[in-house]
C-alpha cells in the first residue's frame, strides 16, 4: 500500500484536486488533511485511488467522481457525490442538500442526517442515509435506489420517475407520482447484503418493516399509462 | 449567492465578536465579493439616550461641517471620529444623546438630504460596519479585529438586484423599534406583497432591496409583541421565494429558511457558542465541532441571551 498527505491548510480546491490527479497515478491511497469544509474537493478524479478527507468537505465534494473510492471523516456540504459515475463515497458525519445528486452509478453513503433534495434527479446507482433525509427526497429520480434508515422529511419521492426508496422510519408524506409498496423477498435480500457492508448492523426484523416508494406512474407528465415505454 | 453569519456567547458577556465574525465572514468570502458587513451587538457601553451615527461622506469643502451643524440642532456631538474609505469618501462616527428614540429617524432623514451624503445607520446597543470591498480589507479599515461584544451577524455579498454601495451593504436596520439588522441570503419574489402592507402602516422604505423589507417586516412584528421566534415563523409563512436570513436583536439572533430550503443554513453550538452560517467552514472558525445541523426547508432557530 502506497500512501501520501496532503495538507490541504493553505491549499485552494484546484491545487488541491491538481495535486490528486497526479499523485493518484502513484499511490493507492491519499489523505487530505486540514480540509476546513473545501469545497469541490476530489472533484472529478477518475482513478480508482482511496481517498480520505480527514475532515469535513464543502459543496460539491467528489462531484463527477469515477472509479476512486472517497471516505470524509467529518461533514459534507451541498451536493456531495454530484454526478458521480462509478465508485464509492463514504460520509461519516452528515450531508447538506441534495447529496447524490444526479449520479449515474456507485454507492454514496452518509452516516447520520441528510439534507433536503437527497438524491434529485439520480439516474442509477445507490445512495444510504443512516440518519434522517430532508424534504423532497429521490425528487425527479429516473433510476437507483435511496436507503434511508431513519425518517424522510415531506414530499418523499417527488414526480419519481423510475427507481426506489427504502425507508425504515416514518415517511412524513410523499410527493407528487410517488406510492408506497411493500418489499419483498429480493428487496430484503440486496438490503441485508449491502447494509452490512457499511457497518450498519440491523436486527433482522427490522428488514421486514422497510417500506418501500416507487413511482405511480412512469409518465406522470406527458401521456396516459397506456402509453407508457 | 451571498454568505451570512451569525454568533452568539451564552454567558452575556463581552467577548472577541468583532475577530469571530471577521473570520467566518472571510472563510464565506467566496460567495460573495462585492460588500460586506457587520452588526456588533453589546459592546458599544452607550448611556441609555446616546446613539452612535455612522455616515457615510463624499470627500468635499463644506459637507461634513453642514452634518455636523444639522445634528447639533437636536444634540451636542459627544465624541466623533472619521474613518477614510474608498472611492473619495469618508465615514464619520458620532455619539449623539436623544430624548427618546422616536427622534432618531427623522435625524437620519434630514441628515441625509443634504447632497453627498447617507446615514448607514443609528445605533444604540450595537455598532454597524459595512463597506464595499472584501471582508479582510473592510476589517483593517474599521479594526473589527478588536471589536468587544456578546453577539454579532454579518454578511458577505454578491449583489443580484440593487446597486452595489455601501448604503446597499448588508447589514440593513429598521427603525421601526431600536437596533434591528438583517442580513439575507436569496429573493423575495413576493417583495411587493411583503412591502405594501407595511408602508400602509407608515413605515418608511429607503431603497427596493428586499433585504430592507425582511428587516421592516421583522421590526414591525416584533413591535406587535410577537417574539422572534414567532416573527421568523410568520415571515416563512408569508414571504415566497429562495430565501435564508439571519436577524439580530439587541438580545440574539435568529434564522430562516424559506419553505423549499433554496439557499443554505446551518448551525453548530456547544456549551458556550451558537453560531449559524451559510456553510459549515463558516462555523468552524469559532468552534470546533464535529456536529453541524442543516436548518431544514421553512424552519427557523433562535438563541436568545
Amino acid at each position: 500500500m502506497r500512501e501520501i498527505e496532503i495538507d490541504a491548510e493553505s491549499k485552494t480546491p484546484r491545487e488541491i484536486n491538481r495535486d490528486l490527479k497526479t499523485l493518484a497515478e502513484e499511490y493507492d491511497r491519499i489523505i487530505i488533511k486540514n480540509p476546513n469544509a473545501k469545497h469541490y474537493l476530489s472533484a472529478g478524479l477518475t482513478t480508482p485511488v482511496e481517498v480520505i478527507i480527514d475532515g469535513s468537505a464543502g459543496y460539491f465534494a467528489g462531484t463527477m467522481i469515477d472509479q476512486a473510492s472517497i471516505k470524509i471523516k467529518g461533514n459534507a456540504g451541498w451536493f456531495a457525490g454530484d454526478n458521480m459515475t462509478q465508485g464509492e463515497l463514504i460520509i461519516e458525519g452528515s450531508a447538506g442538500d441534495g447529496v447524490g445528486q444526479g449520479i449515474y452509478g456507485g454507492n454514496v453513503v452518509v452516516k447520520r442526517d441528510a439534507g433536503s433534495r437527497t438524491g434529485e434527479i439520480m439516474k442509477n446507482g445507490t445512495i444510504i442515509i443512516g440518519g434522517n433525509s430532508g424534504f423532497m427526497s429521490g425528487i425527479f429520480m429516473m433510476g437507483g435506489r435511496i436507503i434511508v434508515l431513519g425518517d424522510i422529511a415531506e414530499d418523499a419521492g417527488e414526480s419519481i420517475i423510475r427507481g426506489a426508496i427504502y425507508v425504515l422510519g416514518e415517511i412524513k408524506s410523499l410527493g407528487k407520482n410517488a406510492k408506497v409498496v411493500e418489499i419483498n423477498e429480493k428487496d430484503k435480500k440486496d438490503l441485508k447484503e449491502l447494509l452490512p457492508a457499511y457497518s450498519f448492523d440491523l436486527e433482522d426484523s427490522k428488514y421486514n418493516k422497510f417500506k418501500k416508494i416507487v413511482p405511480r406512474s412512469k409518465r406522470p407528465f406527458y401521456g396516459p399509462e397506456s402509453e407508457e415505454g | 449567492m451571498c454568505g451570512i453569519a451569525g454568533v452568539v456567547y451564552k454567558d452575556r458577556k463581552l467577548h472577541p465578536v468583532g475577530s469571530d465574525m471577521t473570520k467566518m465572514l472571510d472563510a464565506l468570502q467566496h460567495r460573495g465579493p462585492d460588500s460586506a458587513g457587520f452588526s456588533i451587538y453589546g459592546g458599544l457601553g452607550l448611556e441609555d439616550n446616546e446613539y452612535l451615527l455612522n455616515i457615510e461622506i463624499k470627500e468635499k469643502p463644506g459637507i461634513l461641517e453642514s452634518v455636523k451643524e444639522l445634528v447639533k440642532v437636536v444634540s451636542p456631538i459627544k465624541s466623533e471620529e472619521i474613518i477614510p474609505s474608498v472611492e473619495n469618501y469618508i465615514i464619520y462616527r458620532c455619539k449623539i444623546s436623544l430624548k427618546s428614540f422616536s427622534q432618531l429617524k427623522p435625524l437620519i432623514m434630514n441628515i441625509d438630504r443634504i447632497e453627498g451624503v447617507i446615514v448607514l445607520n443609528g445605533s444604540h446597543s450595537f455598532e454597524m460596519i459595512k463597506d464595499v470591498g472584501y471582508v479582510l480589507d473592510i476589517a483593517k479599515r474599521y479594526d473589527t479585529w478588536s471589536k468587544m461584544g456578546t453577539h454579532a451577524i454579518g454578511h458577505t455579498r454578491f449583489s443580484t438586484e440593487s446597486i452595489v454601495d455601501r448604503y446597499h451593504a448588508h447589514p440593513f436596520q429598521s427603525y421601526i423599534i431600536p437596533d434591528i439588522t438583517v442580513v439575507h441570503n436569496g429573493q423575495i419574489t413576493n417583495y411587493w406583497n411583503i412591502r405594501d402592507p407595511l408602508e400602509r402602516k407608515g413605515h418608511i422604505f429607503e431603497t427596493n432591496n428586499d433585504t430592507e423589507c425582511i428587516v421592516h417586516y421583522v421590526a414591525d412584528k416584533l413591535s406587535m409583541g410577537y417574539s422572534l421566534e414567532e416573527t421568523l415563523e410568520q415571515s416563512v409563512k408569508d414571504m415566497d421565494g429562495p430565501y435564508s436570513y439571519v436577524v439580530g436583536t439587541p438580545n440574539g439572533v435568529g434564522i430562516a429558511k424559506d419553505q423549499l430550503g433554496l439557499r443554505p443554513g446551518v448551525m453548530a453550538e456547544n456549551d458556550d457558542v451558537f453560531a449559524i452560517a451559510s456553510e459549515e467552514v463558516s462555523l468552524r472558525e469559532v468552534m470546533d465541532t464535529t456536529y453541524v445541523e442543516q436548518i431544514s426547508p421553512g424552519e427557523v432557530r433562535v438563541y436568545e441571551i
